[in-house]
C-alpha cells in the first residue's frame, strides 16, 4: 500500500519536509508500497523536482484556488487527492497547517490520526506511532485502528529521505473540483521575523545571568542566538542590573517559558529562576562553578568561564550549521 | 513668718460677672460633648466586636501605656516634650478641680501646705514645663520637620493655642501676685517672676486692668480649647486611653478575624467603612498623628507608597469631611477612596506588624490593610498576577510555588526519615513546610534540622506527600476562603494522626498552628525549630564542643519575633554555636522585615524599592560573616539581597539549624 | 451569540517529574496525591469566550465529558461566569480516544441545541492529542479554525485571529464554527471571585448519560475504535548533567556545540 506525504509548497523542501519524506520512505519500504509526495499550494517547481528525486510520484496541487492557504479549500483538495490515492498512511510535518488539517482529513477518509510522532513502526500490519505525552514525562505508543493512518510528525526528528538511484519521479496534476464557497476565509497574514516571537513561544532560548558582569556580553549571546534561531532571556539579577530589558526576565515573577532547549549562561539556577523554565524540554548551562544548582537540572553543561566559551561556540555553531 | 496653715489665695480676685464664665464653660462643654457624640455615633456604625472582656488585663495595659506612656517613651526626643505637655495637663486639670472644690463647693482643701507645695509650686513648675514642651514640639515641627510628622498644620495651631493658654495663665498669676501683694507669691516661682518683672514696668492699676482682660482672654482660650479639642487630633486625650483599654490582648499573630461564609449579605472583607468594626472606626479617632508607624514600615522605608499612618488619617479625614452626615463616606468603597488606600499600596504590606508594635495608642493598622485585601481578592479578584499564581497553585496543588521541580520529600533523600502514615507512634511531627521542602536552598535547612533531631534521638516523622500548605499565604494575600478550607483539611489530617507536638522550621507555619489553628479545633504543642533545638541542647541531648568560626548576626523573622515574642532561642543557638555574634541596629520587637511576608515573596518589587536589599544593607553594616535566619522566606529574601549587595565580601546566609549542624559536622570529622 | 466551551479535566500537569508514575495496567498516569485540574488551553478557551461575550452578549455553556469528578471543572467554569454547565458522564473507559470524545461532544451539543460557536483548547496537558477540535468540527459538519487567540464580531461574520508558525492570520468566518484556542497574553484565565465560587456551588449542572445523548454507548465505554494506546512508559531520564569532556577547551566547546545542534534539530 502506498504512503502519501503532504508538503506545503510555500515552505520549500525544508528540513521538516525532508524528515517527512524520510519517514515516508521507511514506511513505504516496510509496507511494500510507493512513496507519493503531494505538494500543495502555489507552484514551486524547485520543490517539485527535489521531491521527484526522492519520491516515486509527485502529485502537484497548484490550482489557482490553492494560491493561498485556506483551510476548507485545502482540506477539500487533500481529501479528494487522498481518496483517489487510497494510501495506507498520509504523513504531515508538524507545522500549523498540518496540525489543523490532519485530524479532519482522517475523519473525512474514515481513517485515524495521531500527531507529534517521533517514531513510526508497523506491527502486524498496523501502524504505530511513538510520541511523548504528559508534557514529556512519558512516552506512549499508539496503534491506529482505522486506515488510512493520518500522521503528523516531529519532522526534524526523522532522517531525511535518500535520493533515489533511478530516474526522477513523474509529476502529475490531478484536476480537483474546488468550486466550493468556503465558509471561512483567511483575509490577512503577517509573518514576524525570527526572534520576534514571544518568549513564551520560543523554541530555543539563550539566557544570561549576573555572571555575565555587564550588558556587552548580551550582544555576543545575540550572535549565538542568531545562529540557532534562539531568543534571548535573562535572570532577574541581570534584568535588575539594567543589562537587558525587564521583559526578558524568566522565572517565578517573570515569564514562564517552554522551549525545546534552554541555554543558561552564567545563571546560578535559583528556585525562583527555575520556576520559569520547568516546562523546558532540555536545559543546558555554561557556568564557571561546577556546584551551581543549575547543573542539577541540566541535560548537558560546560564548566568554564563564559568568556572563553562564547567566541568558540560561535565559530563551532557556524561551522556545524553549514 | 506668717503661719503657713492659713496660706491660700483669693479665688476670682478682680473678677466680676463670673457667671459669664460658667455660661461659657457650659457652652464649651456642650460643643465638646457634641463633638464626642459625633465620634461615638460614627463608631456605632461599625460591626460589633467584644473588646471589653478580661478587664483586669485591660486595666493593667491602660496603666502601663496610657498613664506611664509605655510606648511613647520609646522615642526619647518625642517622649520628653510629650510628657511635659501630658503631665502638665494632668496637673493643671487637678489644680482646676481643686479650685472648684474649694470655691464652688466650699470644701476647704486649697489651704496651707497643700496650697503652697502643690497648688502653687508644683502647678507653677508644671505650667512652665508645658511651655517648654510646646517649645520643643514647635521647633521639631516647624524647624526640623521630620517627614513622618507632618500630616497637617493642625498640630501647629494646637501648639500655638496651648502656648497662649499657658502664657496668659502666667501673666494673670503674676499680675495678681503683684497687685494683691500676695505673701505666698514666691511659692509660684514663675508667676512670681512675672510679678517682679511687671512691678518695674507697670503701675498697680495697669496691672489690675491688664489682669482683668487677660483673665477673660485666658478663659476664652481655655473654653475654646475644650470646645475645639474633640474636633482635632487632641481627641486622642480621650480616645487614646479608650483605645488602649480596648486593644487586642493576644499576640499580634492572632489578630485576623475569621469570616462567616454562610452570611450572604456582608461583603467578604471590607468594602465600605461600615464593614469595619467599631474598634477600627475608633482607631481612626485615636491617632495622634505621631507617624511612628510609617517611620518603621519597611515598605515605606524603601520608598514605596504604603503609609499606615496615612491610611488611618486619610480615612479619618474622609469621615470628618462628611461633617455631621458621614453617610457620604460610608457609602463608597474604601479602596482607592483616599490616596493612602490606593490599591497598589495594599499590595506592598508585608504584614510585618511593625506599625502596630510602634503605635503608642495601639491602633491596628495591618488588619485593616488585610480587610481591604480580602475585599480585593474575594469580591473583586483584582490583585497582582504573581500572587494570583500563588493562589492558583495553592488551590490545585497545595503549595504556592508554581513551577517548582521538587517534591515534598526530595530533601530527605538518603536520610532515614519516617513518614507519619507508617510511624503513627512518633512523638513529634516535623512539619517541613512548603518553603522548606520546595525551595532548593531551604532543603539544606530542613535536612540539617532532621539530622539534628535524629542525632538527639527524637522520635519524629513527617507527613511527606500528605503535607500541604498551612494556608498562611492564602490568608495574608487575602483569600480567607481558601485559607479556611485548607485549615479545615489540615486540622482533620493532623487530628486523624493524633498529632500532639509539631516542630517546624517555618515561622509562618509556626504562627498559624500556634495562634490560628485553635480557632478551627486544631490544638497542638507547637515549636519553632530554633526553640526545640535549643531545648535539646539545654537538656543535654545535643552536645556541641565546636563553634562556627564566624561572626554571626541574627535576623528576627517577624512571625517568630514581633508577632509571637520569641527572640531568645535562635540567639541562644547563635551564641553557643558561633565565634561571636552581633546585633543589627533594628532587632527584636523593632526588627526590620526581610520583605517576604504577606505574600510579598510572590511579587517582584521594583528594583530600586526592595525591602530585602534594605535589610541586607543593615545586615552587612554589622560586618558579620554570616547572616543567620530562622525562616525559609527570610532565607530567599536575604540571600537575594546579600548577593546583590555584598560586592567582594564573603557573606553567607545560614539558618540557625545549619549553623548548629555544621558545628556537629566539624566535630564528627575530628 | 450562543457559545459552547468544551473543557477537559486532566491530571495536574505540574506533578513533579520525580513524583510521576505510570499505571501499566490502565496505561495512564497514576493520580497519587495530585489533583485534577481544568486543562489550561480549555481555560484559555473559556476566558476567550467570556471576553467575546462581553463584546457581543450571548450565552456560554460549559460542556464536560468526564466522570463525576468533572463537576469540579464545571463549578469553576460557573464561577468564572459561564451561564450553563453540562456534564456528560463518562462511566466507561478512563481515556477514550479522540474520535469517541468528539462523537460524544457532538451528540451532546446537538442535544443542547442551537450554537454559533464551539470553542475547545488546542490540546490537552495530559495526552496532548490536539484533535478534538478538528474531529468535532467534522462530526458537526461545520468549519474549523485552529490556534485561535482572539475573536471579534465583524460586519459579515466573525473575525478570527490565529497564530501560525511565524506570525498570525486573520480569518473571516460564518457561524456555526469550531475554533481551537491557544494562549496569548490576553486570554490568561481569570481568577474567579470567591463570591462567585460560593455561588457556583448552588448553581444547577445538567447531567447527561451516554445513553441519553444517543450515541453508541457500548463502543464509547470501550474507549472507541480510532486508536489505542499500546504502551506507555517513563523514558529513562538523564538525571545527571553530562559535562562535556575533552582534552582542550576547543574540544569541549565543540562537544557542547554538537549537542546544541542535536537538540535543536529534533525540535
Ligand atoms: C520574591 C523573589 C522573586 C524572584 N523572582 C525571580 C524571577 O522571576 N526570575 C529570576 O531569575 N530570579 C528571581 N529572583 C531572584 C533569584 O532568587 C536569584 O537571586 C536570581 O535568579 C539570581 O540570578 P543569577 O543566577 O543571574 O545571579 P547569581 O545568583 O549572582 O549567579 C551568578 C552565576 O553566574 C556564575 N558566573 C559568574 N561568573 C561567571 C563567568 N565568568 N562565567 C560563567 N559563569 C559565571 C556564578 O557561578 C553563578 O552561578 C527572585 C527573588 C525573589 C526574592
Ligand atoms: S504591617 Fe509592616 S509592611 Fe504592613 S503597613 Fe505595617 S509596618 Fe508596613
Ligand atoms: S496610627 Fe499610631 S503610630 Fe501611626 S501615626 Fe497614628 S498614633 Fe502614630
Amino acid at each position: 500500500m502506498d504512503i502519501l506525504i503532504i508538503s506545503f509548497s510555500n515552505s520549500d523542501y525544508d528540513r521538516a519536509a525532508q524528515g517527512v519524506a524520510g519517514a515516508g520512505r521507511n514506511l513505504a519500504t516496510v509496507l511494500g508500497g510507493r512513496l507519493r509526495a503531494v505538494v500543495i499550494g502555489p507552484g514551486n517547481a524547485a520543490m517539485n523536482s527535489r521531491l521527484a528525486a526522492v519520491a516515486d510520484e509527485v502529485i502537484v496541487a497548484d490550482q489557482a484556488e490553492l494560491a493561498e492557504y485556506q483551510p476548507e479549500i485545502f482540506l477539500q483538495a487533500l481529501t479528494s487527492i487522498c481518496r483517489d490515492a487510497a494510501p495506507a498512511a498520509v504523513l504531515f510535518g508538524n507545522d500549523t497547517y498540518s496540525q489543523e488539517l490532519a485530524p479532519r482529513l482522517a475523519h473525512r477518509l474514515s481513517g485515524s490520526a495521531a500527531g507529534d510522532g517521533i517514531e513510526l513502526a508497523v506491527d502486524n500490519g498496523a501502524i504505530r506511532v511513538r510520541r511523548s505525552v504528559y508534557g514529556g514525562k512519558a512516552v506512549a505508543t499508539i496503534e491506529l485502528k482505522r486506515s488510512p493512518a493520518v500522521l503528523w510528525l516531529r519532522a526534524r526528528a526523522f532522517e531525511p529521505a535518500p535520493e533515489k538511484d533511478s530516474a526522477t519521479a513523474a509529476i502529475t496534476r490531478p484536476a480537483v473540483d474546488l468550486s466550493m464557497r468556503a465558509p471561512t476565509q483567511i483575509i490577512e497574514r503577517k509573518s514576524e521575523g525570527a526572534g520576534e516571537a514571544r518568549l513564551e513561544d520560543a523554541r530555543v532560548i539563550i539566557s544570561g545571568g549576573r555572571g555575565l558582569g555587564g550588558p556587552e556580553p548580551f550582544a555576543d549571546l545575540q550572535d549565538v542566538a542568531g545562529l540557532i534561531g534562539a531568543q534571548l532571556a535573562a535572570s532577574r539579577a541581570a534584568c535588575d542590573s539594567g543589562w537587558c530589558p525587564p521583559s526578558w526576565q524568566v522565572g517565578q515573577t517573570g515569564k514562564k517559558v517552554a522551549p525545546g532547549l534552554y541555554i543558561a549562561v552564567a545563571i546560578r539556577g535559583a528556585s525562583q529562576h527555575m520556576a520559569g523554565i520547568s516546562d523546558a524540554r532540555v536545559i543546558a548551562a555554561i557556568n564557571i562553578d561546577a556546584d551551581a544548582p543549575i547543573f542539577k537540572h541540566c541535560r548537558f553543561g560546560i564548566v568554564e568561564d563564559y568568556k572563553n566559551v562564547i567566541p568558540l561556540l560561535k565559530e563551532k555553531l557556524a561551522a556545524l550549521q553549514r | 513668718m506668717i503661719d503657713q496653715q492659713i496660706a491660700t489665695r483669693q479665688v476670682l480676685w478682680n473678677i466680676t460677672h463670673d457667671w459669664v464664665m460658667y455660661v461659657l464653660f457650659a457652652v464649651s462643654l456642650a460643643i465638646a460633648g457634641y463633638g464626642i457624640y459625633l465620634r461615638l455615633s460614627i463608631w456605632r456604625r461599625g460591626v460589633a466586636v467584644d473588646r471589653f472582656d478580661r478587664p483586669a488585663e485591660r486595666i493593667k495595659l491602660l496603666l502601663r501605656h496610657a498613664l506611664l506612656q509605655g510606648r511613647t517613651v520609646r522615642e526619647r526626643y518625642a517622649a520628653i516634650f510629650h510628657s511635659f505637655i501630658f503631665t502638665g495637663f494632668i496637673i493643671l486639670f487637678i489644680a482646676t478641680t481643686v479650685v472648684m472644690l474649694d470655691h464652688r463647693f466650699g470644701i476647704p482643701i486649697m489651704r496651707g501646705a497643700f496650697y503652697l507645695y502643690f497648688q502653687s509650686f508644683v502647678v507653677d513648675v508644671f505650667g512652665a514645663m508645658v511651655l517648654v514642651g510646646v517649645g520643643i514640639a514647635t521647633v521639631r515641627r516647624a524647624v526640623i520637620r521630620p517627614k513622618k510628622l507632618v500630616y497637617t498644620d493642625e498640630a501647629l495651631r494646637i501648639l500655638a493655642l496651648i502656648f497662649l493658654m499657658a502664657l496668659t495663665g502666667f501673666l494673670i498669676e503674676g499680675w495678681r501676685i503683684a497687685a494683691t501683694n500676695d505673701p505666698w507669691g514666691a511659692w509660684s516661682p514663675f508667676g512670681y517672676l512675672v510679678a517682679r518683672l511687671s512691678e518695674s514696668l507697670m503701675s498697680v492699676e495697669t496691672m489690675t486692668t491688664a489682669h482683668l482682660w487677660t483673665w477673660w482672654l485666658h478663659s476664652a482660650l481655655v473654653f475654646g480649647f475644650i470646645a475645639w479639642a474633640p474636633y482635632t487630633k487632641l481627641i486622642h486625650i480621650l480616645t487614646g486611653p479608650l483605645n488602649i483599654y480596648t486593644a487586642r490582648l493576644d499576640p499580634s499573630g492572632v489578630i485576623l478575624k475569621t469570616l462567616d461564609f454562610e452570611n450572604q449579605d456582608a461583603p467578604l472583607g471590607v468594602k465600605t467603612l461600615a464593614n469595619f468594626t467599631w474598634k477600627d472606626l475608633a482607631d481612626f479617632d485615636a491617632c495622634t498623628e505621631c507617624g511612628r508607624c510609617t517611620q518603621v514600615c519597611p515598605a515605606n522605608t524603601v520608598g514605596k507608597s504604603l503609609s499606615p499612618r496615612d491610611i488611618i488619617l486619610d480615612l479619618r479625614d474622609l469621615i470628618r469631611a462628611g461633617g455631621s452626615d458621614p453617610m457620604l463616606a460610608f457609602e463608597q468603597p474604601v479602596v482607592n477612596a483616599v490616596p493612602a488606600t490606593a490599591a497598589e499600596a495594599l499590595w506592598e504590606c508585608t504584614t510585618c506588624g511593625a506599625c502596630m508594635e510602634a503605635c503608642p495608642v495601639f491602633i491596628e493598622q495591618m488588619p485593616k490593610i488585610l480587610d481591604l485585601r480580602r475585599f480585593q481578592v474575594m469580591e473583586e479578584s483584582d490583585f497582582p498576577e504573581t500572587m494570583q499564581e500563588a493562589i492558583t497553585s495553592l488551590e490545585s496543588r497545595g503549595h504556592p510555588f508554581r513551577g517548582t521541580q521538587s517534591t515534598r520529600v526530595d530533601w530527605a533523600e538518603g536520610l532515614n526519615v519516617s513518614i507519619m502514615a507508617d510511624a503513627r507512634d512518633a512523638d513529634v511531627l516535623f512539619w517541613v513546610g512548603c518553603g522548606g521542602a520546595l525551595i532548593e536552598r531551604n532543603q539544606k535547612v530542613v535536612r540539617a534540622t532532621a539530622r539534628l533531631l535524629e542525632k538527639a534521638g527524637v522520635r519524629f516523622a513527617i507527613l511527606g506527600r500528605e503535607e500541604k500548605c498551612t494556608g498562611d499565604p492564602a490568608r495574608r494575600i487575602g483569600n480567607e476562603f481558601l485559607y479556611d478550607m485548607m485549615v479545615r483539611e489540615n486540622v482533620d489530617l493532623l487530628n486523624g494522626y493524633g498529632v500532639k507536638q509539631i516542630v517546624t522550621s517555618c515561622p509562618h507555619c509556626f504562627n498559624t498552628f500556634l495562634n490560628e489553628y485553635p480557632q478551627f479545633g486544631g490544638r497542638f504543642e507547637v515549636w519553632h525549630h530554633s526553640e526545640f533545638l535549643s531545648k535539646l541542647i539545654e537538656d543535654g541531648r545535643l552536645a556541641l564542643s565546636e563553634k562556627l568560626d564566624a561572626s554571626v548576626t541574627f535576623h528576627d523573622p517577624c512571625y517568630l519575633g514581633r508577632h509571637n515574642g520569641r527572640f531568645d532561642a535562635p540567639r541562644q543557638i547563635v551564641r553557643i554555636a558561633s565565634r561571636s555574634s552581633v546585633e543589627m541596629a533594628q532587632t527584636r520587637e523593632n526588627g526590620f522585615c526581610c520583605g517576604g511576608g504577606g505574600g510579598m515573596s510572590f511579587v517582584d518589587e521594583p528594583k530600586d524599592k526592595r525591602v530585602n536589599q534594605e535589610r541586607a544593607r543593615q545586615a552587612l553594616e554589622t560586618g558579620a560573616d554570616v547572616v543567620a535566619v530562622g525562616c525559609p522566606f527570610c532565607m530567599t529574601m536575604l540571600e537575594d539581597g546579600i548577593n546583590a549587595r555584598k560586592g567582594d565580601r564573603d557573606v553567607r546566609v545560614m539558618d540557625v539549624a545549619e549553623i548548629l549542624w555544621q558545628t556537629m559536622e566539624v566535630e564528627s570529622k575530628k | 451569540m450562543n457559545i459552547i466551551v468544551c473543557l477537559k479535566q486532566i491530571l495536574d500537569p505540574e506533578v513533579p517529574a520525580r513524583d510521576f508514575r505510570i499505571d501499566a495496567e490502565k496505561k495512564e498516569a497514576v493520580r497519587g496525591t495530585a489533583n485534577l485540574v481544568t486543562n489550561i488551553f480549555c481555560e484559555n478557551a473559556l476566558e476567550t469566550a467570556l471576553q467575546l461575550r462581553e463584546k457581543t452578549g450571548g450565552r456560554i455553556t460549559a460542556l464536560v465529558f468526564a466522570p463525576e469528578s468533572g463537576e469540579d471543572a464545571l463549578r469553576k467554569a460557573l464561577a468564572m461566569k459561564a451561564d450553563e454547565a453540562v456534564l456528560v458522564i463518562n462511566d466507561g473507559h478512563p481515556h477514550p480516544d479522540p474520535l469517541a470524545v468528539a462523537h460524544v461532544l457532538a451528540a451532546a451539543i446537538s442535544k443542547i441545541g442551537v450554537f454559533d460557536l464551539v470553542m475547545v483548547g488546542r490540546e490537552s496537558g495530559d495526552w496532548g492529542v490536539g484533535q478534538t477540535g478538528g474531529l468535532l468540527a467534522e462530526e458537526l459538519g461545520v468549519p474549523c479554525i485552529s490556534f485561535v487567540d482572539n475573536l471579534e464580531n465583524g460586519t459579515d461574520g466573525l473575525i478570527v485571529t490565529r497564530q501560525t508558525d511565524n506570525g498570525w492570520e486573520k480569518a473571516r468566518s460564518t457561524t456555526p464554527l469550531v475554533v481551537t484556542i491557544t494562549n496569548n497574553e490576553y486570554n490568561v484565565p481569570r481568577i474567579p471571585k470567591t463570591r462567585d465560587i460560593m455561588m457556583s456551588a448552588r448553581q444547577p449542572i445538567t447531567r447527561l448519560t451516554l445513553d441519553e445523548i444517543g450515541v453508541d454507548a457500548a463502543s464509547i465505554r470501550a474507549g472507541g475504535n480510532y486508536y489505542e494506546i499500546v504502551d506507555i512508559s517513563i523514558p529513562v531520564k538523564e538525571v545527571t548533567c553530562e559535562f562535556v569532556t575533552g582534552d582542550s577547551l576547543d574540544e569541549r566547546v565543540d562537544q557542547f556545540a554538537k549537542r546544541i545542534i542535536e537538540v535543536t534539530q529534533a525540535l
